[in-house]
């Protein structure tokens, strides 16, 4: 096949064989209780210079207590893929630990924006399509994903794709290489201690993100007995063998919301949103982050009952979410 | 008669994008301001309008008042026929099942390309580095008909772009299809919160197609680095409507947050 344009991104890829041999090697097909602490979970299975993605965002059951104790634990080097994010990527490269980004949707970018101007960090763009393609085809277990978006511009010349001639039609087609994460965090509204998972509502790539990553670490908000998917099966999200540690952390996600759980907490969120400076980003890290010890202590001493209780009384559509 | 009414530029902005759009179709909502186009037609326009939104909520009811920010929260995609995720969303543009999409822009050109990447400086030292594509690339090169909401300022209309982040005409007639995006796709109208912009069939350039009632063709186009050519007769737009200022003030928008901007004001 020709190539006809080749974008100029770095790319983290793997051939899809020593993805499977990983696979036969280090998921377990054994139900082994996973149940650990989130310091635990990102202290054996994040490394400096893995390459993360997350699903969903700051506002909408993302796995920010997750992204805090990476922060906390001064992970560095790291590679973040930046589907639909909000806050949580501006938080990780003030907190040092994100040095390269793939830009699907950067949102809230201007502290991001600033150090990339600067060159404390490289981004590489796509676009949300194209990383939901690529997590699909390392879901495949094959090399890429052919794409009919991207072509013409700037965006897939600044990205890792490639433009071919299309064996089949003789057009041009975009092809998006493969992308197996190291780790990918997922806050889930139900698992149980092996790792079967339920998300409700909707995702960005749940199930292919965590088919396609070596290590899959979830935070839910509650731990349901196994039987439960067993009763009802097209619910579920994830079998637990894609998992390597359960995390059970209520409001995990907060300030975002979790759909029939609790409500985003806006108040925090312009504490987040009002991040201009190096110093009001390192000001918010030292009093929301590494001033506290652990998701717990943060909910109980930067938080408090009575706003989590609001919260919670806030979240009153449940609809669809069961 | 000429009732004198008050209004920012972008609320005029969002109702002249919600009469737009059309009722027994599908469109793909891009984050942010395509939100509350879509939301304001859905309750005086077009009820029957499916939306389709990029992690997968099909056909969204979404309620008021808008949470800034949001699109994948249980007020966004309240009562959707059915929620799935990206690769899902993505497919039913891909297929053809999208007629319009809707997305903003921080920048245009002639051939309605758009940049949502950055401003000045280079790729690895951009002066200004914004979102980004997100879904955009995907809604401009995969939908039928792709709307453009932004904010009226002209040098925001280049001769060339900082950066081509997602298709409009690329360089002309043909140009899309010798990129290999889909056939009959592309660009339509770009709705600014001054005027209302469309492509001329044969050279796929802007062109002005109406402006703000009070406004003129040549005020609006002051300042751009190239003219649009005008059409012989430039429609008058209506400012908002009474019913459409209602359902943005006091439903969607009731803190006055996002339809706030320049102060208008036009004769009804």
């Amino acid at each position: 096949m020709e190539t006809i344009i080749q974008g100029s991104a770095k790319i983290r890829f793997s051939h899809p064989d020593d993805f499977r041999q990983w696979v036969r090697e280090h998921k377990r097909r054994e139900m082994v209780e996973k149940l650990t602490t989130e310091r635990d979970a990102i202290a054996r299975l994040v490394a400096d210079g893995d390459y993360i993605a997350y699903d969903f965002s700051s506002l909408t059951r993302g796995p920010q207590a997750l992204v805090r104790e990476i922060i906390r634990q001064r992970r560095k080097d790291l590679w973040v893929c930046a589907e639909f994010t909000l806050h949580e990527t501006a938080l990780l490269v003030g907190g040092g630990a994100a040095s390269r980004i793939d830009v699907g949707f950067l949102g809230y970018g201007s502290y991001v924006g600033r150090a990339v101007s600067e060159g404390r960090v490289r981004v590489f763009d796509w676009t949300n399509g194209a990383l939901a393609a690529r997590m699909l085809a390392g879901a495949r277990g094959i090399s890429c994903m052919p794409m009919r978006s991207m072509l013409g511009t700037d965006t897939l010349r600044h990205s890792g794709a490639r433009v071919v001639r299309d064996p089949f039609t003789g057009d041009p087609l975009c092809l998006v290489p493969a992308l197996n994460p190291d780790v990918f965090l997922l806050h889930v509204h139900q698992a149980d201690v092996y790792g079967d998972a339920r998300v409700f509502g909707t995702n960005l790539f749940a199930p292919e993100a965590a088919m396609a990553a070596r290590k899959v670490i979830l935070s839910a908000e509650v731990i349901v007995d196994p039987q439960e998917f067993r009763r009802d099966p097209a619910r579920t999200t994830l079998p637990y063998f894609l998992v390597d540690a359960v995390v059970h952390l209520p409001f995990g996600a907060y300030p975002a919301g979790v759909q029939a759980c609790y409500d985003l907490d806006l108040e925090h969120i312009d504490k987040l949103n009002a991040i201009q400076t190096e110093e009001q980003m390192q000001a918010y890290l030292a009093e929301y982050v590494y001033g506290v010890q652990d998701h717990a202590e943060f909910l109980d001493r930067k938080v408090g009952w009575r706003k989590l209780q609001d919260l919670v009384r806030r979240a009153t559509i449940r609809e669809g979410y069961h | 008669m000429g009732q004198t009414v008050e209004f920012t530029d972008t609320e005029f902005m969002i109702c002249t994008a919600a009469r737009l759009l059309e009722d027994r179709k599908t469109v793909f909502v891009g984050w942010g301001m395509p939100q509350l186009v879509a939301m304001l037609a859905e309750r005086l326009y077009t009820p029957q309008l499916v939306q389709l939104f990029e992690f997968g909520a099909v056909g969204p009811q979404s309620l008021t008042p808008f949470v800034r920010g949001t699109m994948g929260g249980p007020t966004n995609v309240y009562r959707s026929l059915q929620w799935s995720n990206m690769n899902w969303a993505f497919s039913y543009a891909a297929a053809g099942y999208l007629d319009y999409g809707m997305i903003g822009a921080a920048q245009i050109d002639a051939y309605g390309n758009v940049n949502s990447t950055l401003l000045g400086g280079t790729y690895e030292r951009p002066g200004r580095r914004f979102p980004g594509s997100g879904g955009g690339n995907e809604v401009a090169s995969l939908c039928w008909r792709t709307i453009l909401v932004m904010k009226h300022e002209p040098r925001r209309f280049v001769e060339r772009l900082d950066f081509m982040t997602s298709p409009g005409y690329l360089d002309g007639p043909g140009g899309r299809e010798k990129a290999g995006l889909p056939r009959d796709t592309g660009p339509w109208r770009v709705v600014t919160s001054k005027a209302v912009f469309g492509f001329d069939h044969e050279t796929k350039r802007l062109m002005l197609l109406g402006v703000l009632k009070g406004l003129s063709g040549s005020g609006v186009l002051e300042g751009m680095e190239f003219r649009p050519p005008v059409v012989e007769s430039v429609g008058e737009i209506g400012p908002p409507t009474e019913d459409e200022l209602r359902v943005l003030r006091r439903e969607i928008d009731p803190s006055g947050i996002i339809i706030r901007g320049e102060r208008m004001q036009a004769a009804r």
